[in-house]
C-alpha cells in the first residue's frame, strides 16, 4: 500500500465522522461570516437613518445567537476531526509495533533504533497534522475564503473584494515559501543544541579523566565553541523568522489599507453602502488566520508525503523468518535432541562465510561446550539454533527433523537462551524472570533465581522481588544482571537450554555453583515440573564455564578447529590447552609440579569461598549504591 | 516544579548583572515595541476618524481618505522595520545573556572537585547546562517579547478607548478581568493535561525504546502478544490524554470566540442606543469593536507566557545553586612543583568522603621512584581512594601526601597531574578523531609522540587498520572500539604526556584474555623508569609487581612480595583462596565441586594451579 493510500483508507473506513466534522465545519464558517454582514446591515440601517432601539436589541440578539451556534456547531466538527487523527496515530503506531514484532534480528541490524523510534513518533504525528489540519482547512479556511469572497462581492463590490483579497492571497503562498527554510534553520539551530548538550555529556560523564589530565581548560574552549554554534544558528535563524513575522501583519494590513482607501472612496461616491465598508474591514481581519493555517497545509504536504513513504515502507516490510506452510510439525514433543550438520553461514547481503562447515550432536541430557574469540562465529550458531535467522536447509535439526519446518512459536517454546547482555526490561525482577508467563508465578520465580545464585541478592533489595530492574530501575552489577537472565531462562524451562557468554560478569566461584545447581536441576528438579533432562549448550570464551561439558568445541573463524573433553584438549597441547594456561596464569610445568599440601587446605577453601562470594556480593551492591 | 517557591521572581535577580550589559539594547527594544504596538492598535482609530470626518458626513471628502490609507501604508512600513529591529534586538540580547551564563557555569563547574561529581549524577548537571539555560533562552526569546508587546498592546487598547469615549470604555473594561480568569483557568488545567501527555508519551518513547533493542529476547521467549498489549496499554493512554488536550484546547478558543462576540453584541445593543440618541457617533462605536475583539490575543497569550515564567525561575534557581557551590580542591597561590623523581609519600594519611566514615586511617607508606607496587583488596577497601589522593583528586582528610618530598597541596594542579598518569577502568573517549583523543585535543603535542605512545603500549596495529588510521572519527564516543582497544588508547593517552607516576586503576578488569596479554607487555615496557601502582584482581598481573600493599577495611594489612605474602597465610592469602583475587585462575575453581565434574574437569591438573607461588 502507497503511503496515500493508507490515508485513504483510513478516511474512507471513518467516512462517515469525516463528513459530519467536514459539514459542521464548514457550516460555522459560514456563520463567521455572517457576523461581519450583520454589522453591516445594521451599519446600513443607521446610515439610513432607520435605524431603531428595537433593532439594536434585535441585531445583539441575532450576533449572540448566530456566534453561540457557530461556536457549538465548530467545537463539534473540529473535535470529531481531531479525535479521528489522534486515533490514526494510535493505529499507526499500533500497526508499527505489530510489525515490529514479527521482523528478525537481521531486520533491526540494519536499522538504528532511534531512526525507528522517530518513524513512530515524528513521522506518525506529521501524518496526523496532515490529516487533520488539511481536512480542517479545506473545510472552514476554502469555505470561508469563498463565502468572503462572495458576500464582499455581493454585499459591496467585487473589485473591492478583489483587490482587498489580493495581497492577502500572498500570505500563504509566503508561508509555504518561507516555511521550510525556516524549518531547515530551525532544524539547524536543534543540531547545534544537540551537539552542545553531547560535548556536556561527554565531560562530565568522562570528568575522571578531564581532571586526571588537567585539562579543564581544553574542554571550557570545545564548550565554548559549541555555545557560540548556537549563536550563531540562531541569529541565523531570528533574521529570517523575524522579517517573517513582519511581513504576514504587513500583507493582512495591506489588504485592510487598500479596503480603507478604495473602500472609503467608493463609500464618498456612493459606489458601495457604508455598511458595505464597514462588513468589508471586517471580513479582510477574518481571513488572517485561516489564510496563515493553508501556507502550513501546503507545507505539510511536502513533508507529509515523504513521512507517509516512510511509514508505508515500514508497514509492508516482509518478515525473512517465518511459518513454513507446508509440512510444519505442529504437536510433536520436543526431546532436545540437537544436531547440526555441515552447516556454513553468511549474513544476508555480506560475503564473508561466519560459520564454515560445522558439524556436531548434543543428545538430551548432554552438555555441549563452545568455545572460541570474539568473532568466531559462536553467536551466531546460537541465533541459528533459536531461529533468528534462518539455517540453510537441512544443516540444523531438532529431533532428527529440519527446524525450519517447524513453527516458530514450537521452537521458541522448546529452546531458551540467556544472552551475553543480560537484557532487562523495565518491569520488576519478578516480571523479567517470569517473562515466559502471561502471569508470573512468584514461587517458581523464586526457584529460578536460587538456581541463578540470586535469590538472596534480591532479596536483600528493600523491594525484593518487586524492585524495578531495567534502564530505570536499581542499577544491577554486569553479574547481576547476567543472573536476572538466567533465572529468566530457568523459569522458561525448556529442553534445550544455550547459554551465550551468560555469565561472563560473574566471578569463577559464582559461576561454578551455579553451573552445577544448573546440571542438577534436572535430576534434583528444583524447579516442578520440568522435563528430566535438557539438553544444555555453554557458549563462553573464558573456559571455566565450559571446561565441565560434555565434549568442547574450539571454534576460530567460523570452523572447529578443535574438539573433545576438557581433559583430552588439555592433553593435546592445542589451541584450547594453550588458553587454558593463559587464563589460569600458570605454565605447562607449573601444572605438572603441584604444591604437596594442597588437600589438607580443602576445608579452608570451602570456607573463604563462601566468605568470598558474600564479601564480593557486598561489593557490587556498594558499587550499585554508589 | 514545587522547588523552592518562596524565591518567586527575587529569583531572577541574578539574570540582571548579565542583562545590565545590553542596557541599551533593552531599551531601544522597549521603544520599538511601543511603537509597533501603536500602529497596530491605530487601525480601528483610523477607521473612526474615516467614517466620523469624511465619509459618514453631509460633505464627504474622498481625497482625504485616500491620503489617509496613504499615510497608513507609510505606517505599516514602518512597522515592519520596527517589529523586525525589536525582534532581533530582544533575541540578540538574550542569546548573548544566555551564552555568558552558560559559559560561567560550565567554567564554574569545570572548577569544581570530583567530591562535587560525586555528590551530583552527572544526569543533573547536564540538565543545568543544557536544559535550565535553555529555558533561560526562552525567558528571552518568547516571555519578554510576547509579555512586552502583550502587555503594551493591552494599555494601548484601553488608551485609544479611553480617548474614544470614557464611559463606554470602563464598561468595556469589565471583560478583562473576565477573559483573564477564563484564560488562566484553561491554562492551569491544559498545563497539567500537557504534564500528562509529556509522561504518558516518554514511556510510550520508553517502552518502545527497550522492545525494539530487546525484540530478540521477545521472540525467543515468545511474547509478542503479552509486550503488544503492553503497549497498547501505553499507546491507549497517550491518545486519551491528546484527544482531552484537544478538547480542553478547542473549549478555550470556543469560550474566547463566544465572549469576543457576545462584547461585540452587547456594544451594538447599548452603543447603538447611544448612537441614536447621538452621545456617541457611529465611528465610535465602530472602533470600539474592533477593540473589543482585539483584547483577547494579548491576554491569551500573556497568560500562555505564565508556564515560561515558572521554568525560568526554576532553572535560574538551579543555576545560581549550582553557582554557589566553592570548589573544595584549590590551587595554592604561586605554587611550582619540585624537580621530579617519582616518589610518593603517604604520611598517617586518613580520609573520609563523608564526615565520621573513614574510607583510609593511618596510612603510611613510602613509594620509591621506579618501584613497581600492586594494591589488593576487596571491593571498598580503599584502593581506589588511596591512589585518589596521589592525583589529589580529593584532599586527605588527616596527614599528607607528598610527591617527590612536596605536599600534593602545594603543587600546581595542572603540574601534579602531568606528574601522576591515571589509566582507569571506564574509558572517557570525546567525539573527535583517534588522535584528538589520544593528545586530548592539544594540537601543540606532535603526532609523532602520538604515534610512539601508541607504539609502545601496542594500540597501533589496530588504529592504522581503521579507515583513517589515526584521523579516524570515532563514533558515539567509541562504541564502535572494542573494549580492549578503548583501553589501549585510554593508555596511549596517559603516555603522551609523559608522567613519571603511573596509576592503573582497574585497567584490565574488563578485557578478555587476549588483549590483557597485549596490554600486560604494554605495561611492562612502560613502567621501565616510571612508577607505577596498580589496583588488579589477576594474579598475573599482579605477582610481578615489586610490593604488594594489602588493604582491608581503609588500613594496609599486609605488605611484601608475592610469595612472601603467601607465607603469611594472612589477608593476602585468603584472597587468593577466595577467588576474589584471581579471577581467572583455575586454582579456587576446584574447590567444593561434586566428584564427578571435578574429575571429568582432570582433577590432577586443576588443582595445583594458583597456589604456586610464582
Amino acid at each position: 500500500m502507497s503511503g496515500w493510500g493508507i490515508v485513504r483508507a483510513y478516511i474512507a473506513r471513518n467516512r462517515a465522522a469525516y463528513l459530519v466534522g467536514i459539514s459542521l465545519t464548514t457550516l460555522a464558517s459560514l456563520l463567521a461570516v455572517l457576523i461581519p454582514w450583520l454589522i453591516g446591515s445594521f451599519s446600513d440601517r443607521f446610515g439610513g437613518g432607520s435605524l431603531t432601539f428595537r433593532d439594536t436589541a434585535q441585531f445583539a440578539a441575532a450576533i449572540l445567537l448566530i456566534s453561540s451556534l457557530r461556536v457549538t456547531v465548530w467545537w463539534f466538527g473540529r473535535m470529531m476531526v481531531h479525535r479521528k487523527g489522534r486515533i490514526l496515530t494510535y493505529q499507526l503506531r499500533r500497526d508499527l509495533f505489530l510489525k515490529w514484532g514479527t521482523l528478525s534480528p537481521a531486520y533491526y541490524h540494519g536499522q538504528s533504533i532511534g531512526d525507528l523510534l522517530s518513524h513512530a513518533l515524528s513521522d506518525v504525528e506529521v501524518v496526523r497534522e496532515l490529516v487533520t489540519m488539511g481536512i480542517n482547512v479545506a473545510a472552514s479556511g476554502l469555505s470561508m475564503l469563498a463565502a468572503v469572497i462572495y458576500m464582499m462581492s455581493v454585499h459591496g463590490d467585487w473589485r473591492l473584494s478583489l483587490a482587498g483579497l489580493g495581497p492577502m492571497l500572498a500570505i500563504p503562498l509566503l508561508v509555504c515559501c518561507l516555511g521550510p527554510r525556516l524549518r531547515a534553520y530551525s532544524l539547524r539551530c536543534q543540531e547545534a543544541l544537540g551537539s552542545m548538550a553531547q560535548t556536556v555529556e561527554e565531560v562530565f560523564g568522562g570528568i575522571r579523566a578531564v581532571k586526571a589530565f588537567g585539562t579543564e581548560q581544553v574542554v571550557i574552549g570545545r564548550f565554548e565553541g559549541k555555545v557560540d554554534d548556537i549563536v550563531a544558528e540562531r541569529m541565523t535563524f531570528i533574521r529570517l523568522s523575524s522579517f517573517f513575522e513582519a511581513l504576514i501583519p504587513l500583507l493582512a494590513n495591506l489588504g485592510f489599507i487598500i479596503v480603507l482607501g478604495y473602500g472609503g472612496w467608493l463609500t464618498i461616491t456612493k459606489g458601495i453602502t457604508l455598511g458595505g465598508f464597514v462588513a468589508s474591514t471586517m471580513y479582510v481581519a477574518l481571513l488572517r488566520g485561516p489564510l496563515e493555517h493553508l501556507g502550513k497545509v501546503l507545507n505539510l504536504i511536502q513533508r507529509g508525503a515523504a513521512s507517509l513513504d516512510r511509514i508505508a515502507r515500514l508497514l509492508t516490510v516482509a518478515a525473512t523468518v517465518r511459518d513454513r506452510e507446508a509440512g510444519a510439525l505442529l504437536d510433536q514433543p520436543l526431546r532436545g535432541h540437537v544436531r547440526v550438520n555441515r552447516l556454513s553461514f553468511r549474513y544476508p547481503g555480506t560475503e564473508r562465510d561466519v560459520l564454515a562447515g560445522i558439524s556436531f550432536t548434543v543428545a538430551p541430557g548432554k552438555t555441549l561446550g563452545i568455545i572460541g574469540p570474539m568473532g568466531s562465529g559462536k553467536t551466531t550458531l546460537a541465533d541459528l539454533l533459536l531461529r533468528l535467522y534462518d539455517p540453510p536447509e537441512g544443516t540444523v535439526l531438532l529431533d532428527g527433523e529440519d527446524i525450519l519446518r517447524y513453527p516458530l512459536a514450537r521452537v521458541r517454546q522448546g529452546v531458551a537462551y540467556v544472552p551475553q547482555d543480560g537484557f532487562l526490561f523495565s518491569t520488576s525482577l519478578l516480571e523479567n524472570i517470569a517473562f515466559a508467563d502471561d502471569q508470573p508465578d512468584r514461587e517458581r520465580a523464586g526457584q529460578a533465581a536460587r538456581v541463578a545464585a540470586l535469590h538472596d541478592t534480591i532479596e536483600q533489595f528493600p523491594d525484593g522481588f518487586a524492585t524495578e530492574g531495567g534502564e530505570r530501575g536499581v542499577r544491577l552489577s554486569g553479574g547481576q544482571k547476567q543472573r536476572v537472565a538466567l533465572a529468566r531462562m530457568i523459569y522458561k524451562d525448556a529442553v534445550v537450554q544455550i547459554l551465550d557468554d551468560s555469565l561472563s560478569a560473574v566471578d569463577t566461584t559464582t559461576e561454578r555453583e551455579i553451573l552445577k545447581s544448573l546440571g542438577a536441576r534436572g535430576i534434583g528438579g528444583n524447579v516442578a515440573s520440568g522435563p528430566a533432562a535438557r539438553t544444555t549448550i555453554i557458549i563462553s570464551h573464558r573456559l571455566s564455564a565450559v571446561q565441565y561439558a560434555d565434549e568442547i568445541l574450539v571454534l576460530d573463524a567460523g570452523r572447529v578447529v578443535e574438539r573433545g573433553s576438557h581433559a583430552g584438549l588439555i592433553a593435546a597441547n592445542g589451541h584450547y590447552a594453550g588458553l587454558w594456561f593463559m587464563q589460569s596464569g600458570i605454565t605447562a610445568e607449573e601444572l605438572k609440579s603441584g604444591e604437596p599440601d594442597l588437600a589438607d587446605d580443602m576445608a579452608a577453601m570451602v570456607t573463604g569461598l563462601t566468605n568470598g562470594v558474600e564479601s564480593l556480593d557486598a561489593g557490587m551492591n556498594e558499587e550499585t549504591a554508589a | 516544579m514545587n522547588e523552592s517557591p518562596q524565591h518567586g521572581l527575587g529569583g531572577l535577580r541574578t539574570l540582571l548583572p548579565y542583562m545590565k550589559a545590553h542596557r541599551g539594547r533593552l531599551a531601544l527594544a522597549f521603544g520599538l515595541v511601543i511603537g509597533v504596538a501603536f500602529i497596530e492598535m491605530a487601525q480601528p482609530y483610523l477607521v473612526k476618524v474615516a467614517i466620523d470626518r469624511y465619509i459618514a458626513v453631509p460633505a464627504p471628502h474622498a481625497a482625504a481618505v485616500l491620503w489617509m490609507a496613504a499615510a497608513y501604508l507609510g505606517m505599516t512600513l514602518l512597522a515592519l522595520c520596527l517589529t523586525y529591529g525589536q525582534e532581533i534586538l530582544l533575541q540578540y540580547t538574550g542569546l548573548h545573556t544566555v551564552r555568558a551564563i552558560r559559559s560561567d557555569l560550565f567554567r564554574h563547574l569545570q572548577g569544581l572537585s570530583l567530591g562535587f561529581f560525586d555528590r551530583n549524577s552527572a544526569g543533573r548537571l547536564i540538565t543545568n547546562v543544557v536544559n535550565d539555560t535553555e529555558a533561560l533562552n526562552n525567558f528571552f526569546s518568547q516571555f519578554l517579547s510576547i509579555t512586552l508587546r502583550g502587555l503594551l498592546s493591552l494599555l494601548l487598547i484601553m488608551f485609544f478607548m479611553l480617548r474614544l469615549d470614557v464611559t463606554a470604555a470602563l464598561y468595556c473594561f469589565i471583560l478583562v478581568p473576565v477573559i483573564g480568569a477564563v484564560s488562566l483557568y484553561f491554562r492551569v488545567r491544559l498545563r497539567r493535561i500537557y504534564n500528562e501527555i509529556r509522561n504518558r508519551l516518554s514511556a510510550s518513547i520508553a517502552f518502545l525504546a527497550e522492545n525494539l533493542s530487546g525484540m530478540a529476547i521477545i521472540q525467543i521467549f515468545h511474547q509478542e502478544a503479552k509486550q503488544q498489549r503492553r503497549f497498547d496499554e501505553r499507546n491507549t493512554a497517550l491518545r486519551d490524554a491528546t484527544i482531552s488536550e484537544n478538547r480542553t484546547n478547542l473549549l478555550l478558543t470556543s469560550i474566547t470566540e463566544l465572549l469576543g462576540d457576545a462584547g461585540v453584541a452587547a456594544l451594538i445593543w447599548f452603543g447603538g442606543r447611544a448612537v441614536i440618541r447621538g452621545t456617541i457617533t457611529f465611528g465610535v462605536l465602530y472602533a470600539f469593536v474592533g477593540y473589543i475583539r482585539r483584547f483577547f490575543q494579548p491576554i491569551n497569550s500573556i497568560t500562555q507566557q505564565l508556564n515560561v515564567l515558572q521554568t525560568t525561575i526554576i532553572a535560574t534557581e538551579r543555576i545560581s545553586r549550582t553557582m554557589r557551590v566553592e570548589p573544595e580542591i584549590v590551587e595554592l597561590p604561586g605554587a611550582l612543583a619540585p624537580p621530579i623523581r617519582g616518589e610518593i609519600r603517604f604520611d598517617n594519611v586518613s580520609l573520609a568522603y563523608q564526615p565520621g566514615h573513614r574510607v583510609l586511617s593511618d596510612i603510611r607508606l613510602t613509594i620509591r621512584p621506579g618501584e613497581k607496587v600492586g594494591f589488593v583488596g576487596a571491593s571498598g577497601a580503599g584502593k581506589s581512594s588511596l591512589l585518589n589522593l596521589a592525583a589529589r583528586f580529593y584532599d586527605a582528610t588527616g596527614g599528607t601526601v607528598r610527591i617527590d618530598g612536596q605536599d600534593v597541596r602545594e603543587w600546581p594542579l595542572e603540574a601534579l597531574r602531568r606528574t601522576v598518569g591515571i589509566v582507569q577502568q571506564d574509558v572517557a573517549l570525546f567525539s573527535g578523531t583517534i588522535i584528538d583523543n589520544i593528545r586530548f585535543f592539544r594540537p601543540e603535542i606532535p603526532e609523532e609522540r602520538v604515534r610512539d605512545a601508541c607504539r609502545l603500549v601496542g594500540a597501533e596495529p589496530f588504529i592504522l587498520r581503521l579507515p583513517k588510521g589515526y584521523d579516524t572519527p570515532l563514533s558515539e564516543r567509541g562504541s564502535t572500539l572494542s573494549a580492549g582497544e578503548r583501553q589501549l588508547l585510554s593508555f596511549a593517552r596517559v603516555l603522551v604526556f609523559d608522567p613519571r607516576i603511573i596509576i592503573l586503576d582497574e585497567a584490565t578488569a574488563s578485557l578478555d584474555t587476549r588483549t590483557e596479554a597485549v596490554l600486560q607487555e604494554a605495561i611492562h615496557r612502560v613502567s621501565r623508569g616510571r612508577t607505577l601502582l596498580v589496583i588488579a584482581h589477576r594474579l598475573s598481573t599482579i605477582q610481578d609487581m615489586d610490593t604488594i600493599i594489602v588493604l582491608d577495611q581503609g588500613r594496609i594489612v599486609e605488605q611484601g612480595t608475592h610469595t612472601a605474602l603467601l607465607q603469611l597465610r594472612g589477608h593476602y592469602w585468603r584472597l587468593h583462596r577466595s577467588g576474589i583475587l584471581l579471577e581467572e585462575a583455575a586454582g579456587s575453581d576446584s574447590a567444593g565441586l561434586p566428584a564427578h565434574i571435578h574429575n571429568a574437569g582432570g582433577s590432577g591438573a586443576v588443582q595445583a594451579v594458583g597456589i604456586t607461588p610464582a
